[in-house]
């Protein structure tokens, strides 16, 4: 607790004031009852947001993925609540777990800021040209063609499972057998210490055009079905690039932040995102990103590929279903 | 080699930025959360109907138009500062605004750093934000 706090101070101040706030709440609540909710239900509701928030948030920054991988289905599946305002609200939850974990994962060298930018423009533009052609496709194809899709999304994700247990170990630090020459023009080298190891970790990334446009690739089905980039990008990073695991997982949460900072003004300003049900969700995403930032850089970097390997096989379960479901006009109860 | 590598300085001036920004953020949001649920008639909308409209399956515009009669405009909680609601949407916009000062702060120490072609994607990056920012890109 004591290293947990010189750590971060910020974290225990922030938490402080989180539970005094929340106390304050409970003892002075002003606000009334409805038939649909007594005031007891509506505080409930702003804590269970608050705390399942900030476990999703831990489990999101280890994997490197977005949170609303987890949030989304959830919802959906346990609340009546609008399914946009869900998406908006999803969107605070993929990018503010991201967002806070920048700082310490800057700081520890972990996220690796060439990587970060090298991967940033073919992913955003990649999401509005998804949204644009979601739009265009829908009046097209229809509700056939996005099950389809679906259905080839949770197949591939099963194959990308299957290719971080096949590949052991040897996924968690890779060797490239070759660097190539734009990898080498872009200088996508660096180092990091790893904590767990006692050592400093140097690697080299590869394949840095076909990631270009495979980040582009994934930027565009996040857009197109509004999955969140995050089940993609660190296999991109650590399959295909050859970036250690865990640098992969940390620059793909400040990936994540970056790509949906872009993403959630259209919400805001649209009024499709309301803060009532939306800041104990980013309270908790802030609280459970530092925790999660600080375990990642002490984990050992196999703990990190099986959580992955979990989250994968997770979302694949529920995109097949969805897409067998659009086909068959089926209903398969799955999360 | 057992000595630890030091961050470059484009890394260090975009993670801190963006992580004080946002804890400055959640704090602001915190304040609004207090005046939500402690002062409700301080509030664009009202909370007990906001709350019970959301577990109905009201959607936002549905929700909006019934509180207000119409749908807001733009970055509707800058005119409303003094409610709780419009605090809690500002520490949550101060969040997501940290990308654009630290994508162009980041920009300039890569160009310092020699790094001309990350400068340049750092800045298209803020660049994007911004003009989405402003509502030039509408990509639901």
């Amino acid at each position: 607790m004591r290293s947990l706090l010189r750590q971060s101070p910020e974290l225990f101040i922030l938490s402080g004031l989180i539970i005094l706030v929340y106390a304050a709440i409970a003892i002075f609540w002003n606000v009334p009852g409805t038939e649909i909710l007594s005031p007891t239900k509506m505080w409930l509701i702003i804590i269970l947001s608050f705390l399942f928030s900030t476990f999703i948030a831990i489990i999101a920054v280890i994997a490197g993925i977005g949170g609303g991988v987890l949030f989304t289905p959830v919802m959906l599946a346990f609340t009546s609540i609008d399914t946009l305002l869900i998406r908006a609200t999803g969107l605070v939850v993929a990018m503010f777990s991201g967002l806070i974990s920048t700082g310490p994962f800057m700081r520890k060298g972990l996220a690796d800021v060439k990587i970060v930018f090298f991967c940033s423009v073919p992913i955003v533009v990649g999401a509005m040209a998804g949204a644009f052609a979601a739009i265009y496709l829908s009046n097209v194809m229809g509700a056939t063609g996005d099950a389809i899709v679906r259905l080839a999304l949770g197949l591939v994700l099963v194959f990308i499972a299957m290719m971080f247990i096949l590949g052991g170990s040897k996924t968690e630090y890779p060797k490239p057998k070759k660097i190539d020459s734009f990898s080498k023009k872009m200088q996508l080298y660096s180092a990091y210490w790893e904590e767990s190891l006692g050592k400093v970790v140097k690697f080299h990334a590869t394949h840095g055009l076909l990631g270009g446009f495979l980040f582009f690739a994934v930027g565009f089905t996040g857009g197109f079905f509004g999955l969140g980039g995050g089940w993609a990008v660190v296999p991109v990073l650590n399959l295909l690039m050859a970036v250690p695991l865990k640098v992969a997982a940390a620059s793909s949460g400040v990936l994540l932040a970056m790509g949906n900072a872009a993403a959630i003004w259209p919400y805001i300003t649209k009024g499709s995102l309301l803060p009532l049900l939306a800041v104990p969700w980013m309270l908790g995403q802030v609280v459970g990103g530092i925790l999660g930032a600080i375990i990642l850089v002490k984990i050992k970097a196999g703990f990190v590929r099986k959580v992955l390997i979990v989250i994968l096989f997770l979302t694949s379960f529920k995109l097949i279903a969805r897409g067998l479901e659009g086909l068959f006009g089926i209903n398969i109860p799955v999360f | 080699m057992t000595e630890k590598p030091k961050p470059p300085l484009s890394a260090l001036i975009y993670g801190e930025i963006v992580y004080w920004g946002t804890l400055a953020g959640c704090i602001i949001s915190l304040i609004g959360t207090f005046i939500t649920f402690v002062f409700p008639k301080k509030n664009v909308l009202d909370p007990a109907y906001v709350l019970s409209s959301l577990w109905a399956g009201k959607t936002a515009k549905e929700i909006w138009i019934g509180a207000l009669g119409s749908e807001p405009m733009g970055h509707w909680y800058l005119s409303n500062l003094t409610c709780g609601d419009a605090l809690q949407m500002l520490g949550l916009a101060i969040g997501v605004f940290t990308i654009i000062p630290a994508c162009f702060g980041a920009s300039l120490a890569l160009f310092k750093e020699g790094q001309k072609v990350y400068g340049i994607l750092a800045f298209i990056a803020g660049m994007i934000t911004t003009l989405s920012m402003f509502g030039l890109f509408s990509i639901k």
